[in-house]
């Protein structure tokens, strides 16, 4: 992805870049407990490749940034307040380091994890 | 047996002097009294959330996820600890908003998991409980934060374990708890960068202590409605010291003194005031008030408005602070590595900002002493991005300081000896940023002799120098650092003091203006100088040819914002 060409040159910003800055913002977030796969099938390569960027997808329509996120939730956390707290951090991050508007971030909720049975 | 706590306005006087045993009653109305004193303070709340997304929400999220839970027990009747805390978590799972809210949200799972079935509590089962919450919470993230509400509620188990085992009066463990909440809310900035960069300390934290608080203040009989008022007497309202402190969003300061008709309900007043301000202070002196208050542009005229429903106003002063700040905004151009900084000490707002538009880096402010330490002026320069440095002290009695910087630091700084704002002036002019730093000391050492220094001002006592003998409150005027002239009226020194220093052989006279005089007294006395070095005349311009080259003076005139010295002037 890039910004108009400037006179000294281009910037080229990567979605590998974009989705970091997004899979550490979301592991920071309360109530996130894991990242996850789109699929089985990407799943099973993701795990394999050890990839860094697991459970998020970045998309760049133009001038601005969407993001997918899988995550997996903490079960007893209030799901819709830990989602819009998610996406809130993550969009933030995105603006504060990249500089380029988000316009959406979608949060795919892959499942739950038990951590005490109340 | 239960405390039978009941959740009404303070008398005063503390509830219960020991706690022993809580039952599901008395917890209901301790999360009452939490909650309110939470509500109280939700603002200040707001105002410490940085992290994780700056949006100013923490105190709000958190009281609507504790109201949330309370609105969950309200009408229950339930005396039974353990299912009271069940349903409390129940509303507060529910209720929950931001991550505060979430995580406020897990404290409580914990807390009543570790209640389960209980009837009662007692301090070790509190401190089990306090300890299974911050286990709770922290399972619910997979890269937990520290410095944040987390590290708070975990300092606050450990603490509360730590003092069970010299007491078993909640009461006391509670004190313990909220000492130790207020703490471990201090040393969030030292985990927590993002806290330290903005300067506050977390904001989850700071709400998690507020509940403790609320309900040990409770216990205390403490009020809980309204930060309490403080009413000082008038003397201790020193406004020079209020006036230092101005927050965003405020726009304009009023100090209004009045006589109340009758009693001053002063928690009414400050409820109303808080409406239309912040930054309250209001002090009580013979039959008088004196109130002080920050409000935003939109709210400009309401306190005279308010106040003068009250009584009768006797005195007031209201200043526009947004027109202050941006006085003292400065920008000083950035320096690059390998590039020459330039230290400056300068003595005024307005001499400062004529040394940033000269390229300086980095400016001391003299302030009333002119005497700024070795430490200050190191300081000015250790953190600038590049190691070439000079100093400009400005001052013959900082040049010492100046010179011990140099030793102090593996930068290679050199002072050039300016002895004055003229010289150190001067100096400037030589400056190229990205010359060889040897040389630009040399030619910035020569400059120093470019301009003559004036310094006019009040005598303070009686003495003779030079043969000139002065009298306390005369005005003397300084050349070079030497009295050469001493009169009744400012006029009179300048006058004398730019004629004792041929100016008639000079072309510039640049007159900067302390902060003791006001424009218009400045006005009148250039007129005075201008009659004796007058500007280039208009008419010899217009002329083909002008009958005779007549001798013309540059006259400038700037806010130097100095104190003591009426006037500082240069004479080129």
């Amino acid at each position: 992805m890039n910004e108009p060409a400037k006179p000294l040159g281009n910037i080229y910003i990567s979605h590998q870049a974009i989705a970091t800055i997004a899979n550490q913002s979301a592991l920071e977030s309360y109530g996130v407990v894991g990242l996850a796969a789109k699929n089985i099938v990407e799943g099973l390569a993701q795990v394999l490749v050890k990839d860094p960027n697991l459970g998020v997808v970045v998309h760049f329509d133009g001038n601005a940034i969407a993001i997918d996120l899988f995550i997996i939730i903490e079960y007893g956390t209030r799901i819709k307040s830990v989602t819009a707290n998610v996406a809130d951090s993550v969009r933030y991050q995105i603006e504060k380091c990249i500089g380029l508007p988000v316009t959406q971030v979608n949060v795919h909720v892959r499942g739950l994890r038990i951590s005490n049975p109340d | 047996m239960s405390s039978n706590l009941q959740f009404s306005s303070s008398s005063g006087e503390p509830r219960v002097t020991t706690l022993a045993l809580l039952d599901g009653q008395d917890l209901k109305v301790l999360i009452e009294a939490a909650l309110t004193w939470l509500k109280t303070n939700q603002e200040t709340v707001n105002a410490l959330n940085v992290y994780p997304v700056p949006d100013g929400d923490t105190g709000t999220n958190m009281l609507l996820t504790m109201q949330a839970a309370f609105n969950e027990i309200q009408n229950s009747g339930e005396q039974n600890i353990g299912k009271m805390a069940h349903a409390i978590a129940q509303g507060a799972l529910l209720g929950a908003r931001g991550n505060s809210g979430v995580i406020l949200s897990q404290l409580w799972r914990g807390f009543a998991r570790a209640l389960d079935n209980l009837e009662k509590m007692d301090a070790q089962i509190l401190v089990n409980a306090l300890k299974e919450a911050s286990v709770t919470s922290y399972k619910g993230v997979i890269r937990p934060v520290e410095g944040t509400i987390l590290t708070v509620a975990k300092d606050i188990s450990i603490v509360a374990e730590n003092s069970n085992a010299k007491t078993n009066d909640i009461l006391q463990i509670l004190d313990y708890i909220v000492a130790e909440a207020d703490l471990s809310v201090q040393r969030t900035p030292e985990l927590l960068p993002d806290l330290k960069k903005a300067g506050v300390v977390d904001a989850g934290g700071k709400g998690l202590f507020y509940l403790f608080e609320g309900m040990l203040r409770f216990l205390k009989g403490q009020p809980l409605e309204a930060a309490e008022v403080s009413v000082k007497p008038l003397s201790a309202m020193d406004l020079d010291k209020i006036r230092e402190k101005i927050e965003p969003g405020q726009d304009f300061e009023w100090v209004i003194d009045f006589q109340p008709i009758g009693e001053l309900d002063s928690n009414k007043f400050s409820d109303g005031l808080k409406k239309i301000g912040t930054s309250i202070q209001i002090g009580e002196g013979d039959g008088m008030y004196r109130m002080h208050i920050h409000v935003p542009t939109q709210n400009r005229d309401l306190p005279l408005d308010y106040v003068s429903k009250l009584g009768t106003i006797l005195n007031w002063t209201g200043e526009n602070l947004v027109a202050q700040m941006e006085k003292a905004k400065i920008d000083l151009e950035p320096v690059s590595p390998g590039q020459i900084g330039v230290v400056v000490v300068s003595p005024g707002l307005g001499i400062s900002k004529i040394f940033a538009s000269l390229h300086v880096s980095s400016i001391v402010e003299g302030g009333q002493t002119m005497n700024p330490s070795t430490e200050e002026i190191v300081r000015a320069f250790e953190n600038l991005p590049t190691d070439k440095i000079i100093i400009l002290p400005n001052n013959k009695n900082i040049i010492l300081a100046a010179q011990a910087a140099t030793t102090v630091t593996l930068k290679k700084v050199i002072v050039v000896p300016s002895k004055s704002v003229p010289q150190g002036l001067s100096a400037m002019l030589r400056l190229d940023k990205d010359g060889d730093l040897d040389y630009i000391v040399a030619d910035m050492t020569k400059a120093l002799q470019d301009a003559e220094t004036g310094e006019v001002t009040v005598a303070t006592r009686s003495v003779e120098i030079n043969g000139v003998h002065v009298e306390a409150g005369q005005v003397i005027a300084l050349l070079n650092g030497d009295l050469v002239e001493a009169a009744s009226t400012l006029d009179e020194a300048c006058l004398g003091l730019l004629e004792k220093a041929n100016t008639a052989d000079r072309e510039r006279i640049t007159l900067f203006y302390g902060e003791n005089i006001s424009r218009n007294e400045v006005n009148r006395i250039v007129d005075k100088i201008r009659a004796v070095y007058p500007s280039p005349s208009h008419e010899s311009a217009l002329h083909e040819s002008p009958k005779q080259e007549s001798p013309s003076y540059e006259i400038e005139v700037h806010e130097g914002g100095q104190p003591h010295y009426q006037f500082i002037i240069s004479i080129e």
